[in-house]
């Protein structure tokens, strides 16, 4: 099975007129499309649709969504809300597979706020398996979900790929590996690259993704940068060397997505880079697909993803006292004047001495953590480019 | 992937017509299926986020 050059290609003007000379050569072998920012806004135009239509004809259209909030401790009416419209699109528009992000949404409102990290609980395993399952249930395709590019501590870090993938083993699911994540994870706690990806489920990656990001200067920590997930630069020098490597490693890979965000393609010069960044992957991705991949000899193993069993998702699994402890460190992230009131106030919360372990949280990843909720309560529309 | 020139063009034009400024307010609710087609008011230009949240 070909490795696929794709880009994640949404209704944005900006990105689209990035993509177009790479639409145009035929460079596009597949597109991620991120369905549910479109749940909340006005039609989709029909070039649009047609243009979805397109690749999910060609079995190449893969949905990757934002907001379902995976992990909140309570069901939410947002959530059914969600799943309903996954239905109802998968239906109009089959999907290769369907994605979404790990964590839980900050913000009062379901759409509003950024998807934060979460206790690796036997409590977080059961919801996070519950939620996967109504997934699958509603898109009836491959279900998976993506690395983390932020963490409170390098223990978090390590932890996060062996939880990923007790959490998709029910449903038979797979990971995305986003590089650019993981580069923000070894710059950010100084791990090195050989040493994380091991800690991954490789076996399972059926998507990878790249990107680009930038550097924070930390306040509370002077003289330390932290790399944020921010799609906005175009990918480092690092990270395709990365895919080099990841392409030899991960059996079951079949889409490779470049990312950016549309408000950082505005000039001709980004556009130039961003169709430059996608000339780079696309040549590793075809050098692999021209060779044998895997140490073995072959180029790759087969897993359809599909559940093994039937699914039958049971009760919702919720939890009062996680959903209350969700609602605090929001608030707490999303309203701190300063990071000394924001630790005072965790002290004080019920996440302290808890299955959160708040105490080994380093001091500039929860200032980051601040600056992220603070960047995105307002909803992402009206925190874009901050 | 192949597409075809018609669709191109649709997609070109697409992208002329959203980047101008929009002289009405959305009214619509969402819709995400094929009732859409053949509809040519203009959705409001979106950056998606996609994991950008960083």
């Amino acid at each position: 099975m070909k490795v696929l050059s794709s880009i994640a290609c949404n209704l944005d003007t900006d990105l689209l007129s990035a993509a177009f000379p790479l639409l145009e050569e035929e460079r596009v072998e597949a597109i991620e499309w991120s369905f549910d920012a479109l749940f909340h806004v006005g039609q989709i135009p029909p070039w649009f649709w047609e243009l979805l239509t397109a690749y999910s004809k060609g079995g190449r259209l893969i949905g990757h969504g934002i907001f379902f909030s995976l992990f909140s401790g309570k069901w939410l009416p947002g959530q059914d809300d969600w799943l309903r419209k996954l239905k109802q699109t998968s239906t109009d528009l089959p999907f290769d597979h369907i994605t979404e992000h790990f964590g839980f949404m900050t913000g009062k409102d379901f759409h509003q706020g950024a998807p934060l990290n979460i206790p690796y609980s036997q409590l977080t395993l059961e919801i996070g398996r519950d939620r996967l399952k109504r997934i699958y249930e509603a898109c009836r395709c491959p279900v998976g979900l993506e690395n983390l590019a932020f963490s409170y501590s390098p223990e978090e870090v390590r932890k996060h790929g062996e939880f990923l993938e007790r959490l998709i083993e029910p449903v038979n699911g797979f990971i995305i590996l986003d590089l650019h994540n993981l580069y923000c994870q070894i710059r950010n706690f100084s791990i090195g690259f050989e040493e994380l990806i091991a800690l991954y489920p490789l076996d399972r990656v059926r998507e990878i993704h790249l990107s680009g990001g930038s550097w924070e200067d930390s306040q509370i920590d002077a003289g330390r940068k932290v790399r944020r997930d921010t799609h906005d630069e175009s990918v480092p020098r690092e990270v395709f060397d990365y895919l080099e490597i990841a392409l030899r490693q991960c059996p079951n890979l079949k889409y490779v997505v470049l990312e950016q965000l549309g408000t950082a393609l505005t000039t001709a010069e980004s556009r130039r880079f961003f169709y430059d960044d996608f000339l780079t992957m696309s040549g590793i991705v075809e050098a692999a697909n021209g060779s044998a991949r895997l140490p073995d000899g072959s180029s790759n193993r087969c897993n359809s993803f599909l559940p093994l069993c039937p699914i039958t998702p049971g009760e919702i699994i919720e939890d009062e006292i996680l959903y209350e402890q969700q609602l605090q460190l929001s608030g707490i992230l999303e309203t701190a004047a300063s990071y000394e009131e924001a630790l005072g106030l965790l002290r004080q919360s019920s996440l302290s001495h808890s299955d959160w372990e708040i105490e080994s949280w380093e001091p500039a990843m929860l200032e980051t953590a601040m600056k992220i909720a603070q960047k995105w309560r307002e909803g992402w529309i009206n925190g874009k480019g901050q | 992937m192949k597409l075809s020139k018609s669709l191109l063009s649709a997609i070109l034009i697409g992208i002329v017509v959203q980047s101008l400024p929009a002289c009405k307010k959305e009214k619509e609710t969402p819709k995400t299926n094929k009732e859409n087609k053949g509809q040519e008011t203009p959705a409001p230009s979106e950056p998606c986020p996609g994991c950008g949240m960083g």
